[in-house]
């Protein structure tokens, strides 16, 4: 099947009738600003399609993932309190519209299979995640180009093909259209719908790789002898222990339960923590078993590295360098992994 | 001081007269007293005012300012005494230089100005706390309900299946 | 820029080879073209990574306070870091002999993107340092003082010129873009609480949901704790990953202190003398 990009406006019209569709946005297709005109931040996420909406969809990456729609920062769970004959009630806050996110990545098809993993495996799913999980669509587009900070491929990924998403477009080496391959039945029944805009036949695609490569090989198996490593206390001195590559990650899925009250009522509600806070490990009693950046780094990156792997079979690193181009000092993951594979395993060994 | 969360507030804003609710931190010292002298000598004011006492205007910290407008206040007066009279000789010219500098910063990222004023009263300006009270009030009646973010309050709610409402184990029935 | 560069790899072997310091704060590459990141050595044999050049975008002052710990820092500071040095002493969080300062006179660094001035530097008022042990290299003159005040404050006067409403939307939508990261906070050399006043959760001054009112609660209170300390060193708005103009809210409350009160700039000695912090009797009246 294949695409014409001209037809994509009319798919998007079409499914935002029945579902919340997102697409990536750069600022400046939007309003003409950015910041100094509309105070509107330089940046690039999806946002609500809407007619009239200009999706940019040569964005490589956009700077904040599409995590949010899955799981939002803040998330409301439910509303308590005594109604006015004093009876006790919950009310349990559902969201029930159907998501479309169009246009991610590989990198971001394959972040939701690692919160897949998180919320929805091992014995116990998360209600919340899985009410907006069973309510999504994704559909890839494979990359036309890369960014500098791109390491996907290293990581396991093809930037062409994402496996885990369920229609995947992958550009045509003309530049005018995409192939389109439905991936899952939910994809199916998207790619049906589209039928009215889609020609039988098809077109070669672009293949792209990656131009910043990084080693990974036994990475884990490595990392597993490293926890007491001197070097983590030379890698961590310029990490400010603020919360930015958690934030912009598309996997980073930890979060914290909080809620408000005000008068007789309140609500529970859950937003994303950062393991780069102190606040992130305080417990009972002002005890903080990470008291410093060390081991709060060391923490970042043994979860990602080694950790996750441990338990779920994947890295929770997806490659998409997002964090390497937003951390403010320049702490960059695929420098560290570097470091880390030309370590000497024999100095973690002194000190253990 | 009875604080109303967003959907009350937002309900009641439809055909009934909007009445503002008023915060004002007032000194012990001087104005608090003030007001009481307004009360002993009968004066009338508008109820909309809800009087928080504190030791001295320089213990409004502008943390407090901020918070009584995201909770629900449509407007914060403060009050202290005459700068000299301070009973603890300055804190008063602290609060002026501090709360001069953020109700200017306020301005500036939006906020209209009638609804963070300060004013000086001292304890035996009953007539000035009424006539400041009653002028507050008045304005901030003028210019509505404070909404920062009409969106934010829409969203609220938006999604509450109300239907299915769970009572916890053991609960009140 | 090369022979400071030389100057600061030689200096900063001797001073490690002699024991006058135990670290050294500077500058290195980083993997991509005109990429650096702070570079912490403490052997005199890593001289040979530090790297000075119009890239060097970090202000390296506020990594002195967790370094200090293991003796004395050998740092690099130009107008901004030596500022911030100050600051941090007035504030009684470092002692002079805590540090060893490699006075750098600085042109203004560059965006490595768009090889453009960046912002911070475009508005600096001292490119020398202000406090050193030893210049290397020679003193850079700065921009008159009227003329980069027009830059300063310019972005200032033109939201205090748009409507109340203009600048209500303005502001929501930089508050909105806030994601709470809190890397302001991390790399300002003013802000030094041991404990914030976000993280006092009990206390529940700040709330944890991501929404308007709350981002808002955040950045007009930081920008309360630190507006009449500010140092103008801008790491603010260039570490903000969602590139919000952070500065124009500081510089607000600087030029409004000026004005009200004779502020004057901040860090350019290690007395301490807060606008907010002191008072005069005949200060002007306005709540009266």
């Amino acid at each position: 099947m294949l695409l014409k990009k001209e037809r994509l406006n009319d798919i998007l019209t079409d499914m935002a009738k029945q579902a919340r569709v997102y697409v990536p946005v750069s600022p400046d297709a939007n309003d003409g600003g950015g910041v100094g005109k509309s105070g509107k931040a330089k940046m690039t996420r999806f946002e609500l399609y809407s007619p009239g909406t200009a999706p940019n969809f040569d964005l490589v990456n956009t700077t904040m993932p599409p995590k949010d729609m899955l799981f939002p920062q803040t998330q409301k769970m439910y509303r308590y309190g005594f109604d006015t004959e004093g009876n006790a009630y919950i009310d349990i806050i559902h969201d029930s519209d159907e998501v479309v996110i169009f246009g991610m990545r590989s990198c971001d098809a394959r972040s939701i299979e690692c919160m897949d993993d998180v919320f929805l495996s091992m014995g116990y799913d998360d209600e919340f995640y899985k009410q907006r999980r069973e309510k999504l669509a994704t559909v890839a587009i494979g990359c036309a180009s890369v960014a500098e900070t791109c390491f996907c491929d290293s990581m396991g990924l093809d930037p062409n093909a994402a496996p885990g998403a369920d229609v995947q477009l992958s550009p045509g080496v003309d530049g005018q259209s995409y192939v389109v391959v439905a991936q899952s039945e939910k994809g199916q029944a998207l790619v049906a719908s589209w039928q009215p805009y889609l020609e039988d036949s098809t077109a070669e695609t672009t293949q792209v790789s990656c131009a910043l490569k990084v080693n990974g090989d036994g990475l884990k198996d490595k990392l597993e002898q490293m926890f007491d490593h001197p070097i983590w206390e030379q890698l961590s001195k310029k990490c400010l222990t603020c919360g930015t590559c958690t934030y912009v990650c598309p996997t980073c899925h930890c979060f914290d339960i909080s809620q408000e009250n005000k008068m007789k009522d309140g609500e529970r509600f859950r937003c994303w923590d950062s393991c780069m806070f102190s606040a992130y490990s305080e417990m009972a009693g002002n005890h903080n078993p990470r008291p410093t950046k060390m081991p709060r780094v060391r923490q970042r990156f043994m979860h990602k590295l080694c950790f996750f792997e441990d338990r779920y079979g994947k890295t929770l690193c997806v490659g998409c360098g997002r964090c390497v181009e937003k951390c403010p000092v320049a702490l960059d993951i695929t420098m560290l992994i570097d470091d880390i594979q030309a370590a000497d395993l024999s100095k973690a060994e002194e000190v253990a | 001081m009875s604080v109303v969360n967003d959907t009350q507030a937002a309900a009641s804003t439809g055909t009934e007269t909007f009445e503002p609710k008023i915060l004002a931190f007032a000194c012990h010292w001087c104005t608090y007293s003030g007001a009481d002298l307004a009360g002993l000598n009968r004066m009338s004011y508008p109820a909309n005012v809800r009087v928080l006492r504190v030791p001295c205007s320089g213990r409004v910290n502008p943390q407090y300012i901020l918070t009584a407008l995201n909770k629900g206040v449509d407007g914060v007066l403060v009050c202290g005494c005459h700068p000299g009279d301070c009973h603890y000789v300055s804190g008063n010219y602290y609060a002026k230089r501090r709360l001069m500098a953020f109700r200017r910063m306020l301005q500036y990222t939006g906020l209209e100005p009638e609804r963070f004023q300060v004013r000086w009263i001292s304890g035996s300006e009953a007539g000035k706390f009424r006539d400041t009270v009653t002028s507050v009030v008045e304005q901030v009646r003028e210019l509505g309900p404070y909404k920062p973010d009409p969106a934010l309050a829409a969203l609220i709610d938006s999604s509450v299946d109300a239907s299915n409402p769970v009572l916890p184990e053991g609960g009140e029935a | 820029m090369t022979a400071i560069q030389e100057s600061i790899q030689k200096r900063a072997a001797e001073l490690l080879e002699s024991g006058e310091v135990t670290q050294v704060i500077a500058w290195t590459n980083g993997r991509f073209t005109n990429q650096t990141s702070p570079l912490f050595i403490q052997n005199a044999a890593d001289a040979g990574k530090i790297v000075f050049n119009e890239y060097c975008v970090n202000t390296l002052a506020k990594y002195v306070l967790n370094e200090k710990i293991a003796g004395k820092v050998g740092v690099c500071v130009r107008g901004c870091e030596a500022r911030g040095i100050n600051r941090m002493i007035a504030d009684n969080q470092l002692k002079r002999e805590e540090v060893y300062l490699l006075g750098i006179p600085c042109e203004g660094m560059k965006d490595r993107e768009t090889g453009e001035a960046l912002d911070k530097c475009l508005t600096c008022t001292h490119k020398n340092p202000v406090v050193y042990d030893e210049l290397l290299g020679a003193e850079v003159t700065d921009t008159v003082s009227e003329e980069i005040d027009k830059v300063r404050f310019a972005q200032i006067e033109a939201i205090e010129g748009m409507s109340r409403e203009e600048r209500l939307e303005y502001f929501n939508n930089v508050f909105n873009s806030c994601i709470r990261c809190y890397a302001c906070r991390e790399v300002c050399p003013v802000c030094t609480c041991r404990e914030c006043f976000v993280d006092q959760l009990r206390a529940g001054w700040q709330g944890k949901q991501n929404n308007l009112n709350e981002n808002r609660f955040y950045n007009l209170i930081r920008v309360f704790h630190i507006g009449d300390r500010c140092v103008e060193c801008g790491e603010c708005a260039r570490a903000c990953p969602m590139g919000l103009p952070l500065m124009e809210l500081n510089r607000k409350w600087i030029r409004d202190l000026d004005e009200l009160f004779a502020a004057g700039e901040e860090g350019l000695s290690d007395e301490l003398d807060n606008t907010l912090g002191r008072y005069k009797t005949d200060d002007i009246e306005e709540f009266m």
